[in-house]
C-alpha cells in the first residue's frame, strides 16, 4: 500500500526525537536561561534555514526575499497578540499570505533566468524593509511592536511569548519540520523538482512543467519561512525590521552553502551557524560580517556541497568501502544470436502523420514540408547529414522547438498533435531520449526513472526496478548517472523513456558513442519494443546499426526530404548518396609536391575522449607542408576533434603531437563562428589583436587582408557580420584565420549550409592559398568535395581512420566510399601513407 | 512646472548615477559572467581612501583619482583570488562569492574608518538658474560627467581594437580562445573599467548623500533595476535603465510618497520584466536540444 519505506520512516522520526530529548535537557535546568533562549533562537533558524536550503537544493531557486516571508511571519504573530486573534487564525494567515506570495514569485521567476530571480527576489526584500519602516500602524515603524501572547481557538490553551514554554515550541516545530523535509525527500515531489531544476528540456520531455514545479516549491517553502517568523515573534517577544535586512538574506545563503543546500542536518548546522556566528566572531575579535564573508567565500571554494557532505564523505571513506558490484553484461550477450526486425502487421493503424511540417526559426528554415507517416510497430529511420533538419524533426515531435514557429499538420491516433504542450505529449504516450543522454545527475538511477510518476506507488517502484533490470540497470539502480560510463547513461535515458510503455518512441542518435556489445543490446531492446507493437522514430549517424533495426528510412537534406525507402536499397538513391558524398567536381589544379615535404605537424597514435565517449583512437597522421590534406567522415566521426588536436588548442589524451618550429596554425571553426554583433573590420582586428599584433603592422595586415577579401565584402568593413551571407561569413571567416598569417590553416566544415556556388567560391580560394604556399587541413562531410580538392584524403570512421590514399586513384575513391559509410576498407590494397 | 522641472533634472543626475553603475555592472558581467555585487562596496572603499587623502591636503580631484585606483587594486586583488578560482560559467556560485566580499569590504571599512555619516566634498557648489527654477550646479555636474564618461566608453568599445575584442569575448568566450584571444587579460581590463566607473559614479553621488558605509546600497540596487530593465547585456540598457529608474525614483519620492519610492521603482521593474522578459534592450535566446 504505501510506498514509504520503513527507513524513510526512521529517518524522519530522528527530528522528533531529536527534539523531543532536547527538550528533556532544556527542562532540566542545565542549561543557563539565555544559553536556552539561544536553543530556541537556534530552532527557529533551523526552520529558516531549512525552507531556503531546500528550494535551492532541491529546486535551484536561491531566493533572496525569504527575509520579507520570516518578516511577515513574525509581524502576524505581533500584530495578532494586540488585537486578539488565536495562533490557528495567526499561523494559518501567515503561512497562507507567504504560499500565495511565494507561488506568485516562483511562476514569475520560472519564466526568467536564475539572475532574474535573484532580482525578483531582492526586489521583494527591499518593497519589505519599506514597507515595515512606514506602515507604522501595523508595524509601529522603527520602534517596533511587541508580542505577549495568544490563546487557541481551539482551547488548546494559551501560549506566552518569551519563555520557556516558546522555546519548547520552537524545538518542537523544528523537529517536526525535519521530519517533513525527510518524509518529502524519498517522495516524487522532490524528485521532480531536482529534475526539472538539472534538465528543464529533459523534464518537459517526461511531463514536468517546471514552471508549476517551482511555483508550488517556492510557495511551499515561502510557507516555512513564515512559520519560522511567527516562531520568532513567540521567542523574542518583540518584533523590529532589524533582523530582516539583506544582510539577513547573505547570510541565510551562507548558512546554506555551509550546512549544505539540500540536505536536513544542513539546515540545522545552519540554524546554529546563525545562531552563535555573532558569540563566535565576538570571542574571535572580529567583525561579525567579516567572520560571515570569510565563512561564506571558503565553503563556496572549498566544501561546494556542504560542511555535512564533506564529512559524511569523509566518514564513508573512513568507515565503510563501497561494495564492490560487477556488470553482468557478458551475460545479457550470451542469450540469442542477431535478432530479426519482426514486421508491424499489416492491418497495424496509422499512428503519426506529418504533413508539409516546417519549422522556421528566425529567418531560417530549419525543416520544410516534412511529411511522413508512423504505424504501429514500425521502425521508421531518419537519415542525412548534418544541418538535414533530423533533430528538428524529433523536436517537432516532441514539442521543444523553442521560439521556432512550427506550420503545417501533425496528427497523432487521429488527433491534431502540433497544439498540445510538451508535457502534454508524455501522456499522450511519446517518450524520447536525447543525443547526449541528457539524465537528471542528482537523482540515482532508480529515481530518474520513478519521477516520471506524480505520486509515487509501491507498484510503480515495481514497475520501475523491473524496466531496470531489463534494460540491464538493475546492478547499478541506486547510483547517480555520473558515476556510470557512456554506455549505461543512455541506457538509463532509454529506460527513463520506456518509464510509461510509450507507443511512440523517438530515439535521438541512440548508437552514437557506444561500443560494438552496447550497439547490438541496444538493438535488441529496440527489437522488443517492436515485438510490442511500439512505433519507433529513430535519427542516427551510424548507419548501419540503423538499417539494421529499420522498416523504412526517409533521407532528409536541406531540411526537406529527398528519397525514401527500405534500409537495404536507400543508399543506391544518388540524391541521398550524393547528399552525404556531395558532388565531386572537376578537379582543381593542385600545386604539385615531390613527396620531400617536411610534416607541418604530425599526429601519432592520438586518441581522446570526452568524459566516457570516445571520439578519436590511435591516429597516425602527417600534415606535409604545402599539402592539402582532406579529411572526410559522416557527422560524430570525430573530424572536428582532429581539426583541434592538429590546432594546438586541445590536448589530446592519450598519443602526442609534435609541430614543425614556430608554426602558426590557425583553425576556422565549423559554423564560422564569426563575432556577428562586430562589424567585418572588427573581427579581422580582433584576430590580429589575439596574435599580439598592434598599431601600424596591424593596419598593414588589415589592409592586405582586405584586398583578398571579394570587393563586395571589402566595400562592407563597417557592417555587422551578422548581415552577410552564410558564404561571405565563410570567406570572412577564412580571412580572419589569416590575419595571423598562419602556415597552417585547419578549415572545418566550410562548406555547411551553403549553395553549391558559394562552395565552389570558398574551395577555390582555399586552393588559391593552397598555391601560395599554405598547408591546409579540410575537415569535410563529403567525399566528393574533398576528393576534388586535396592531395590526400582520409576517411574517418566513428574516431578511426578508415581509409587513406590520394584522390587521383580511382581505386581508392571507391574503397574510400566504402569506409565512408561501414568503416571497412575492403579493398586488399595495403595503405603505404603517413 | 518649475517643480517639475527640478525634479526631472534631480531624476536625470541620480539616473545618470545609476547608469554609470549599471554600465560597470554589464561591463563586467558581460565579459566575465560574474554579476558583481560588491561593486558598491568596492567604489566605496575607494570613496573612505579618497576622504582621507582629501582631509590630509590632497586636492579633491586627485583624490577622486587616488579612489579610482583605490577600488580598482583592491577589486583585482579580490578577483584573483576568490572569483578566478572559479569554473566559468558558475554564475550563482560567482553572485554569492561578490556578497561575501561586499560584506567583508563594508565591514573592513567600519572598522577602520566607523559607522558615524561623514560629509564627502562636493567639487562644485551653488546653483544654477535655468528659467527660473535654481537647479544644483551639483545635478548638472553630475550630468555632465557622466555624459562624457559615457561617450568615453562608447568610443572605447566602439571605435577601438580592445573594445572590439572586449565585445567579442562576450559574445562568444569559446570562439575568442580558438583566436588565442586571453581572456583573463580581457576580464582583468573589465573588471578595471567597470570599478572605475562605479567610482565615478560614488564620487558624484557622495556629496549628495552622505558618506556611510553602505552609501551606495540604494544606488546599487537601483542599477540592479535599471540594468534588468535595459536587458542585462546591453550598455544602451544600462543607461536608458538607469536613467528611467532614476527619473521614476525621484518622480515618485516628490508625487507618490517618499517613503515608497523603491516599491514604486521595483514594481515598475518588475511589471516591465513580466510583460517583456528579455528587458528593453535584451535579445530573446533559445535552448536548442
Amino acid at each position: 500500500m504505501s510506498a514509504i519505506s520503513r527507513s524513510t520512516l526512521a529517518r524522519a522520526a530522528l527530528g522528533p526525537l531529536a527534539a523531543a530529548a532536547l527538550i528533556a535537557v532544556l527542562s532540566s535546568g542545565v542549561i543557563p536561561p539565555y544559553q536556552a533562549y539561544s536553543v530556541g533562537l537556534a530552532a527557529v533558524y533551523t526552520v529558516l534555514v531549512l525552507s531556503v536550503g531546500l528550494l535551492a537544493g532541491w529546486a535551484g531557486i536561491w531566493s533572496i526575499a525569504h527575509p520579507a516571508f520570516f518578516a511577515l511571519g513574525a509581524y502576524f504573530a505581533a500584530y495578532g497578540s494586540g488585537h486578539g486573534w488565536s495562533v490557528e487564525a495567526v499561523v494559518l494567515g501567515a503561512v497562507g499570505c507567504s504560499a500565495a506570495l511565494g507561488a506568485f514569485l516562483g511562476s514569475a521567476g520560472a519564466r526568467f533566468s536564475m539572475l532574474y530571480v535573484a532580482l525578483l527576489t531582492l526586489a521583494f526584500t527591499m518593497v519589505s524593509l519599506e514597507v515595515m519602516g512606514q506602515w507604522t500602524d501595523v508595524t509601529g515603524g522603527d520602534q517596533g511592536i511587541p508580542m505577549t501572547k495568544l490563546h487557541s481557538a481551539l482551547g488548546l490553551g494559551t501560549l506566552a511569548s518569551a519563555g520557556t514554554q516558546a522555546q519548547y515550541l520552537a524545538v518542537g516545530v523544528a523537529g517536526i519540520a525535519l521530519a517533513v523535509g525527510a518524509l518529502a525527500r524519498p517522495g516524487a515531489l522532490r524528485m521532480r523538482l531536482v529534475a526539472a531544476k538539472s534538465h528543464p528540456m529533459a523534464a518537459r520531455s517526461i511531463g514536468i512543467a517546471p514552471e508549476a514545479q517551482s511555483a508550488l516549491a517556492f510557495a511551499v517553502s515561502a510557507a516555512f519561512a513564515a512559520l519560522a517568523g511567527v516562531l520568532l515573534a513567540v521567542v523574542v517577544g518583540f518584533v523590529s525590521p532589524d533582523p530582516f535586512s539583506l544582510t539577513l538574506a547573505i547570510s541565510l545563503i551562507a548558512a546554506c552553502v555551509l550546512g549544505g543546500a539540500g540536505t536536513l542536518i544542513g539546515a540545522v548546522v545552519g540554524g546554529a551557524y546563525l545562531t552563535w556566528a555573532p558569540t563566535a566572531a565576538e570571542s574571535a575579535g572580529v567583525p561579525q560580517p567579516i567572520l560571515q564573508g570569510i565563512v561564506l567565500i571558503v565553503a563556496l571554494l572549498f566544501l561546494p556541497g556542504g560542511v555535512v557532505l564533506a564529512v559524511g564523505r569523509l566518514a564513508r571513506r573512513l568507515l565503510l568501502r563501497r561494495p564492490a558490484r560487477q556488470a553482468p553484461t557478458a551475460v545479457e550477450l550470451a542469450e540469442g544470436p542477431a535478432q530479426t526486425v519482426p514486421a508491424p502487421s499489416a492491418t497495424a493503424p496509422e499512428l503519426l502523420r506529418l504533413d508539409d511540417v516546417s519549422v522556421t526559426f528566425g529567418g531560417l528554415k530549419a525543416l520544410e514540408g516534412a511529411s511522413l507517416s508512423v504505424r504501429a510497430g514500425e521502425t521508421v529511420a531518419i537519415i542525412g547529414p548534418n544541418g538535414a533538419g533530423k533533430t528538428t524533426l524529433l523536436n517537432v515531435l516532441s514539442g521543444l522547438v523553442g521560439s521556432g514557429r512550427v506550420a503545417g499538420g501533425a496528427r497523432y491516433h487521429g488527433k491534431p498533435l502540433l497544439k498540445s504542450r510538451a508535457t502534454a505529449r508524455r501522456r499522450l504516450g511519446i517518450g524520447r531520449t536525447f543525443q547526449h543522454a541528457e539524465t537528471f545527475p542528482e537523482l540515482t538511477v532508480l529515481e530518474n526513472v520513478l519521477c516520471t510518476r506524480r505520486r509515487i506507488t509501491a507498484q510503480h517502484r515495481a514497475a520501475a526496478t523491473e524496466l531496470l533490470d531489463r534494460v540491464g540497470l538493475a546492478h547499478v539502480a541506486d547510483r547517480y548517472p555520473n558515476e556510470l560510463p557512456f554506455g549505461l547513461h543512455k541506457r538509463l535515458d532509454l529506460a527513463r523513456a520506456l518509464a510509461e510503455e510509450p507507443e511512440l518512441l523517438i530515439l535521438d542518435e541512440p548508437f552514437g558513442g557506444l561500443d560494438a556489445t552496447e550497439r547490438t543490446l541496444l538493438a535488441r531492446q529496440i527489437v522488443r519494443r517492436q515485438e510490442r507493437g511500439t512505433a519507433v522514430v529513430i535519427i542516427d549517424h551510424v548507419l548501419d546499426d540503423l538499417f539494421a533495426v529499420a522498416h523504412r528510412v526517409v533521407a532528409f537534406d536541406f531540411g526537406r526530404p529527398i528519397g525514401e525507402g527500405e534500409p537495404g536499397k536507400i543508399l543506391d538513391d544518388p540524391r541521398v548518396r550524393s547528399s552525404y558524398l556531395g558532388e565531386g567536381g572537376a578537379r582543381d589544379e593542385l600545386p604539385a609536391r615531390d613527396g620531400t615535404e617536411r610534416a607541418a605537424v604530425r599526429l601519432e597514435g592520438v586518441g581522446h575522449s570526452y568524459g566516457g565517449v570516445t571520439a578519436l583512437h590511435g591516429v597516425d597522421l602527417a600534415v606535409p607542408q604545402g599539402s592539402v590534406i582532406g579529411v572526410v567522415g559522416a557527422n560524430g566521426a570525430g573530424k572536428s576533434t582532429l581539426g583541434r588536436i592538429l590546432h594546438g588548442t586541445l590536448p589530446p589524451t592519450l598519443g602526442g603531437r609534435t609541430a614543425a618550429e614556430d608554426l602558426r596554425s590557425a583553425l576556422v571553426p565549423e559554423g564560422r563562428a564569426l563575432f556577428k554583433t562586430l562589424s567585418l573590420r572588427e573581427n579581422l582586428e580582433v584576430a590580429a589583436y589575439a596574435a599580439g599584433i598592434k598599431g601600424a603592422e596591424l593596419r598593414t595586415r588589415l589592409a592586405e587582408t582586405a584586398e583578398w577579401l571579394p570587393p563586395r565584402l571589402r566595400d562592407r568593413m563597417g557592417v555587422a557580420a551578422a548581415g552577410l551571407s552564410g558564404g561571405e561569413q565563410q570567406i570572412l571567416a577564412v580571412a580572419r584565420a589569416l590575419m595571423a598569417r598562419p602556415d597552417l590553416l585547419i578549415v572545418d566544415e566550410p562548406a555547411l549550409g551553403l549553395s553549391p556556388a558559394m562552395v565552389d567560391e570558398v574551395y577555390a580560394r582555399l586552393g588559391r592559398l593552397a598555391h601560395e604556399g599554405l598547408t591546409v587541413v579540410l575537415l569535410e562531410q563529403s567525399l566528393g568535395r574533398a576528393a576534388s580538392a586535396c592531395h590526400e584524403v582520409i576517411v574517418l570512421h566513428e574516431g578511426n581512420i578508415a581509409a587513406r590514399g590520394e584522390p587521383a586513384d580511382p581505386v581508392f575513391l571507391a574503397r574510400a566510399e566504402q569506409a565512408y559509410f561501414d568503416g571497412q576498407d575492403d579493398a586488399s590494397v595495403p595503405v603505404g601513407q603517413g | 512646472m518649475d517643480q517639475f522641472l527640478l525634479v526631472l533634472v534631480s531624476g536625470l543626475a541620480s539616473g545618470a548615477v545609476y547608469g554609470l553603475m549599471g554600465l560597470g555592472l554589464v561591463i563586467i558581467y558581460r565579459a566575465t559572467d560574474v554579476v558583481n555585487f560588491a561593486l558598491a562596496s568596492l567604489a566605496t572603499v575607494g570613496l573612505y581612501a579618497a576622504l582621507a587623502l582629501y582631509d590630509s591636503g590632497l586636492p579633491l580631484l586627485l583624490a577622486a583619482v587616488a579612489a579610482i585606483v583605490v577600488t580598482t587594486a583592491v577589486g583585482l586583488a579580490a578577483r584573483e583570488t576568490v572569483i578566478r578560482p572559479l569554473a566559468h560559467g558558475e554564475l550563482l556560485t560567482a553572485l554569492v562569492m561578490t556578497m561575501g566580499l561586499s560584506l567583508i569590504a563594508e565591514s573592513v571599512i567600519s572598522t577602520i574608518w566607523d559607522d558615524q555619516p561623514r560629509l564627502f566634498p562636493s567639487l562644485v557648489e551653488g546653483s544654477v538658474a535655468i528659467g527660473g527654477s535654481a537647479i544644483p550646479a551639483q545635478s548638472l555636474l553630475t550630468l555632465a560627467v557622466a555624459a562624457v564618461a559615457m561617450a568615453l566608453v562608447a568610443y572605447l568599445f566602439g571605435r577601438t581594437t580592445i573594445g572590439s575584442a572586449m565585445r567579442a569575448v562576450a559574445e562568444s568566450a569559446e570562439t575568442a580562445q580558438i583566436l588565442g584571444l586571453g581572456s583573463q587579460r580581457i576580464a582583468r581590463i573589465a573588471w578595471a573599467l567597470g570599478l572605475g566607473l562605479a567610482v565615478l559614479a560614488a564620487v558624484l553621488y557622495a556629496p549628495r548623500a552622505g558618506l556611510v558605509p553602505t552609501v551606495l546600497s540604494a544606488p546599487l540596487f537601483r542599477a540592479f533595476a535599471g540594468i534588468f530593465l535595459g536587458g542585462l547585456t546591453s550598455m544602451y540598457g544600462a543607461v536608458v535603465g538607469g536613467l528611467t529608474v532614476g527619473v521614476l525614483d525621484n518622480l515618485a519620492a516628490s508625487y507618490v510618497s517618499a517613503g515608497y519610492r523603491d516599491t514604486f521603482v521595483f514594481s515598475f521593474t518588475i511589471l516591465v520584466l513580466l510583460i517583456r522578459p528579455q528587458g528593453l534592450f535584451g535579445v530573446r535566446t533559445f535552448q536548442r536540444v
